[in-house]
């Protein structure tokens, strides 16, 4: 059994959805072979496609965008979907990785990957959808048996059995280990310290472009 | 006035009153997720391709409505895009409404959305899931959903007044 796991995510590194496919690998061990592809960009190239070919199981995860894919995403699986998948058994699994703290947010948008399945030939068999993503990021370094992660790894570990044994289930969903108001609190203050370390001020974060564009013009 | 955000480029159908059209010019950037549209250069994207300001023509709508051919349930490559680059609307900040998590406004204003979708085989799930996503943009943005409409064809479009 080969298994591509698939970063979605638009970012050359430290993305969520790549910490959230290393957490999958460990809980996937020695059980399967595993192809680790990125796409990043609209297109694919030929040896992205031959590392597609070679795995029964794909895994696509992927960061919630405005309650869908990324967009880059969309145009990689409509270039895939023209490809013959249909009578290859290939089962498709997903890991949304949502920045509101509900994982459930990104139900329409692992739809949207279920849809594709549909029209592709392939077999949707669920996903896991992430909530808390900006914690994920911050946490990369960390242990995810504890910490923030823990929540999310019970749940990798089922879901890594259930690709194992190429269980279909319908989606399950996850959110980080700590309240609702602390990641609320959390992730101001990292917008304070990133626009900070920017040379901004923390009244810039809300500012309205048109009043600004206006001020710097007089 | 009304934005319509369209992945059609010979785009000339009628719409009345005040408006602005925003479809493919040359090709659009995909966002890189660095969050430098609310943490470096706050309401605006850093990638300068003509689609930066997508967020601001938002901030002064009082209608959005997409026209876009439907990819599995959700809109175009094209104009995802432009949705994607344009999260700057919104702040990085959460806000707790309806008792779910979503950003805060940067802006004042509040619009309506609708949504047409043209393609030759539009399913059924594929019709609900589009239905999700563009109520779930109405939430985000805290805008009223006016609805989402389904065409067989760009042709079909024909005649559609905006």
């Amino acid at each position: 059994m080969t298994v591509a796991l698939i970063n979605a995510s638009p970012k050359v590194k430290g993305s969520s959805s790549g910490i959230l496919l290393n957490d999958l690998k460990a809980c996937l061990g020695t059980k399967v072979d595993i192809e680790e592809i990125c796409l990043r960009t609209s297109k694919l190239t030929a040896e992205i496609i031959e590392q597609l070919k070679k795995a029964d199981t794909w895994v696509v995860a992927f960061p919630l965008y405005v309650d869908s894919l990324p967009s880059h995403l969309l145009a990689c699986l409509k270039q895939l979907e023209k490809m013959t998948w249909k009578n290859k058994n290939l089962n498709v699994y997903g890991i949304a990785n949502c920045g509101f703290y509900e994982g459930n947010q990104a139900e329409p948008a692992l739809n949207v990957l279920k849809n594709w399945c549909a029209k592709a030939g392939c077999a949707y068999k669920g996903s896991l959808g992430i909530g808390g993503g900006g914690a994920i990021a911050v946490s990369g370094n960390t242990s995810a048996k504890a910490g923030p992660r823990a929540n999310i790894f019970k749940a990798m570990k089922k879901f890594a059995d259930r690709i194992v044994k190429k269980e279909g289930e319908v989606n399950k969903y996850a959110t980080v280990a700590f309240p609702r108001f602390i990641y609320k609190i959390a992730a101001q203050n990292s917008w304070r310290k990133m626009i900070k370390a920017n040379g901004g001020k923390k009244r810039d974060l809300n500012r309205r472009l048109d009043t600004y564009l206006e001020g710097s013009t007089n | 006035m009304k934005l319509i955000l369209t992945d059609i480029e010979d785009f000339d159908f009628e719409i009345e009153g005040e408006h602005k059209v925003i479809n493919p010019q040359g090709n659009i950037k995909n966002c890189i997720g660095c969050f430098g549209c609310w943490a470096k250069t706050p309401g605006e994207c850093v990638i300068h391709d003509g689609y930066e300001r997508t967020s601001l023509d938002m901030g002064l709508c009082d209608e959005m409505i997409i026209v876009s051919e439907c990819y599995y349930g959700t809109v175009s490559p094209f104009v995802k895009a432009a949705q994607d680059r344009a999260i700057s609307y919104v702040q990085g900040d959460f806000i707790i409404r309806n008792g779910e998590m979503h950003h805060k406004h940067r802006y004042t204003n509040h619009f309506k959305l609708s949504a047409h979708f043209y393609g030759e085989d539009i399913t059924e799930d594929e019709k609900k899931t589009a239905k999700d996503i563009i109520e779930g943009n109405a939430e985000n943005f805290d805008a009223d959903f006016e609805g989402v409409y389904f065409y067989k064809s760009k042709d079909e479009l024909k005649g559609l007044k905006l």
